[in-house]
């Protein structure tokens, strides 16, 4: 049966970690929001979008977890499958004697690693979360190194076949953030090659709240002691290294789960066993101290836990706040910087899903707690008025799904109009780049000096800091137009019909 | 990816069977090809400067100025490979008019193929996301539908140096590798407000052929446009679109309010001339001069065309 199980597992897994990552390319998340949805089915994802709609995901995982342990991290988590592969890879490159894994005592390293991220996390910062979340660090690693990869394979292609491949002009380019990426990458790799889930047991938050949770378990691997030998078989197959047959037992904190001893095991000697079935009196002594240490640390997670959500369910805000810059213009939807910082985990999933590729990992827009987070940038393209693609990929909530008539009247930031930088006014000559491009019309052309020219004008209540203006103004070295962020989005002015009346008319006018 | 290629490869296999389908048909009912591409013994009337039409639907309309032009064949060789530029600026669709209607697009790339051109290409270099555009003005449906080739213009890549040694401002500009590469382009204007060049319709619209507009804002917009009209490669045919135009908040639009629906279309082979009627036409439903629309004049100084209608043969048709 086990067999059967685990081939599944596999399956599982290999497909979730696909269907993510492409989530993050080009053509499959422009093409349906097919791939976007697996993105919502991720743990710190469904975590922080809790009090957004994402509850229901939340305490299916939960369960999950409360009925097997930590299946997640051996299924749905994309950075553990990815493990999986380079261990199996790095299989084939071992000696015999190195590919065997060995049992490796408890670290607490984790727990350290766990407790700190908590306590930002109540503090209002999410940041810690994000950079060490294994969904959001493989968004990041989808979106700056496979889809730029992609990329590059596409433009390739499009040399080719130039008049059926369009090439793809490359976008913002965020070295910290590619590096982040990289550096996040290359430590994984490293540590599954030589370790297995290393990176699982001692950094990974999310491993260590569902190993704590894990130990509450319905039902966890249980090796019985008239069926083992003491073979090894299972210890050199287990990533996690956590069976220890000198007592015989496995540390369900540590295992995900992945069904590799059951299967290794020839005697059948390890099955998931019930785990609240009475004890037999001999064991007594040897378990009950032990078992309940496990269950009182489970339940010490739980109540972090529980802070951690209550206190956001609270609102309470950041404790320590930094003052977001102007130039931090938050993507459509995020309603304000407080809640925005409190949900994003920086995965990238808007930047790699605008079609205007003005979305850009933040250096220091945001201040110091808002590093890698989502930023716009006007710089190549302006905020689509038809579009709002970030907020629906957007798997935590961060950007909230608005309706596209609502997206339409919310302003991200309000546009500056520098007179004497204008064209205009500098040249004498007419311009209305910035007119022409102003979805809303809160930019007007309106009469200036003798010559007939037209100056814009600037309705800040009409608003919402698009950016086409900024984006197409041809002033040079400073643009005219310059749009400044909003630390809360405010709605605008929904723009005038201006009717008029219906001509008809029977001549062509000369 | 790989998939993507395969369908848009089997996408122009698809449409050049339907093209040598509709040629079987043609020959099936007897038509000479002379008849087809224009040579025979239809009568062509090449006299006319411009041509107006009022009062049909776009193809139609198309239909009865070209005649009244002389044909397609005037224009469109046997072999030829043709552009038709339309504006398709904006991520609008159809019934906003701030792109030139889809019908008239099918309705000349349709004639073309009649006319034994080898190949229609059609692009423009967007304001608004490129792939957006050209989806919701529904003009890549139409080319596609109609046999054509929708080309890219969304990157500096597609774009080649040209001089241009009779301009005032803008003595270069990058203009689009298909109309430098092809015999002959149609530019097909949309009639509408703007604020900056105060109208836009067939000069105005070179603006999609080169890569660098903000250039153009930046140096006197008004005198670059006329500029671009002395590009030596000038269209064979400029054909306005006025069956929906748009007289406020141009050239973008806000709303189905700043829509007419006249239901026109002007044709002429002087870009000066088919301009400034467009605006004549304009001013029965929003106040406006020629003069102010500067670039008209600035080009008929620097004798691209004249404004001036009563020196030409003018034709005026109406349907209905």
């Amino acid at each position: 049966m086990y067999t059967y199980l685990k081939k599944a597992r596999v399956a599982l897994s290999v497909f979730f970690m696909i269907a993510i990552t492409a989530a993050f390319i080009f053509f499959v998340n422009r093409e349906s929001p097919f791939f976007s949805f697996f993105l919502k089915l991720q743990f710190v994802p469904s975590l922080l979008g809790v009090f957004s709609g994402g509850l229901l995901v939340f305490v299916i995982l939960l369960a999950l977890t409360f009925l097997f342990g930590r299946v997640y991290c051996s299924t749905l988590c994309p950075v553990g499958t990815y493990q999986d592969v380079v261990s199996r890879i790095a299989y084939y490159f071992k000696t015999k004697k190195k590919r065997r894994f060995k049992f490796s005592p408890v670290n607490n390293i984790r727990y350290i690693v766990f407790g700190i991220v908590v306590l930002f996390v109540i503090g209002g910062i999410t940041l810690p979360l994000g950079l060490l979340d294994p969904y959001s660090n493989w968004g990041r690693v989808s979106n700056e190194i496979i889809s730029r990869s992609e990329q590059l394979m596409h433009n390739g292609v499009s040399f080719l076949f130039p008049d059926t491949v369009f090439y793809r002009s490359y976008a913002h380019f965020t070295l910290g953030s590619f590096l982040f990426a990289l550096a996040f990458l290359l430590l994984v790799t490293l540590m599954s090659a030589f370790r297995g889930r290393l990176y699982c047991n001692t950094i990974c938050p999310v491993g260590t709240l569902l190993g704590l949770l894990s130990r509450l378990s319905l039902y966890k691997p249980a090796i019985n002691r008239d069926l083992c030998t003491r073979c090894q078989a299972c210890v050199m197959k287990c990533k996690s290294q956590c069976i220890d047959l000198e007592t015989q037992t496995i540390d369900e904190s540590r295992c995900v789960g992945c069904l590799d001893c059951m299967v290794a095991c020839k005697n059948g000697g390890i099955s998931y066993l019930f785990s609240y079935k009475k004890v037999k009196p001999t064991e007594i002594e040897t378990r009950t101290s032990k078992v309940s240490q496990e269950r009182r640390s489970a339940l010490i997670a739980i109540g972090l836990l529980g802070t951690a959500m209550a206190t956001k369910a609270m609102n309470l805000g950041p404790l320590m706040k930094t003052k977001p810059k102007p130039s931090g213009i938050m993507p459509p939807c995020a309603a304000d910087s407080d809640h925005f910082k409190r949900n994003c985990t920086a995965c990238h999933a808007c930047i790699a899903a605008c079609p205007n590729n003005i979305i850009k990992p933040a250096t220091n827009e945001y201040g110091l707690d808002g590093v890698l987070l989502p930023v716009l940038s006007f710089k190549n393209h302006f905020c689509s008025y038809e579009c709002n693609e970030c907020a629906l990929v957007c798997p935590n909530d961060a950007l909230m799904p608005l309706l596209l008539e609502e997206k339409q009247v919310t302003a991200v930031g309000k546009v500056n109009f520098f007179q004497d930088r204008c064209i205009v006014k500098t040249d004498g000559t007419d311009c209305g780049a910035c007119d022409e491009h102003c979805p809303t019309k809160a930019i007007t052309m309106v009469p200036f000096g003798n010559d007939g020219l037209y100056i814009p004008k600037v309705n800040g209540s009409l608003c919402i800091g698009c950016g086409a203006c900024e984006y197409i103004c041809p002033a040079i070295p400073q643009k005219a137009m310059v749009v400044q962020g909003l630390p809360k989005q405010v709605k605008a002015k929904k723009p005038s019909l201006d009717k008029q009346e219906k001509i008809e008319v029977d001549d062509f006018g000369f | 990816m790989i998939i993507f290629v395969k369908t848009i490869m089997q996408m122009e296999r698809r449409n050049f069977i339907k093209t040598a389908f509709l040629g079987g048909i043609a020959s099936a009912v007897g038509l000479k090809s002379n008849d087809l591409f224009g040579a025979g013994k239809m009568s062509v009337d090449a006299s006319n400067d411009l041509v107006a039409v009022m009062g049909g639907e776009p193809g139609q309309m198309y239909q009865k100025a070209i005649e009244a032009m002389g044909g397609i064949s005037r224009f469109v060789k046997k072999g030829d490979k043709i552009v038709i530029k339309p504006n398709i600026g904006w991520d609008k669709s159809p019934e906003m008019a701030a792109n030139t209607n889809p019908d008239l697009i099918s309705a000349i790339i349709k004639d073309c193929y009649l006319a034994g051109a080898s190949q229609v290409t059609v692009f423009d270099n967007t304001c608004d996301e490129w792939q957006a555009c050209y989806k919701n003005s529904g003009i890549e449906k139409a080319v596609k539908d109609a046999g054509a080739r929708m080309a890219f213009a969304h990157d500096q890549k597609y774009f080649k140096e040209v001089q241009l040694p009779k301009a005032v401002r803008m003595k270069s500009a990058k203009i689009h590798e298909a109309i430098i590469d092809c015999d002959a382009w149609i530019n097909v204007p949309v009639l509408k407000n703007h604020g900056g060049a105060r109208m836009t319709i067939s000069m105005k619209n070179f603006m999609g052929i080169v890569w660098d507009r903000r250039f153009m804002h930046a140096n006197d917009l008004q005198q670059c446009i006329a500029d671009c009209s002395t590009f030596e490669k000038m269209p064979v045919l400029n054909i306005v679109d006025a069956y929906r135009i748009m007289t406020q908040n141009g050239p973008k639009g806000k709303s189905i309010e700043d829509v007419q629906v006249p239901k026109a279309l002007f044709m002429s082979t002087d870009i000066v001339a088919v301009d400034a009627a467009a605006v004549k036409f304009f001013a029965q439903f929003k106040e406006m001069k020629l003069e102010e629309v500067s670039h008209i004049g600035l080009a008929e100084s620097m004798n691209i065309g004249t404004s001036d209608l009563s020196k030409l043969k003018v034709e005026r048709i109406r349907i209905g």
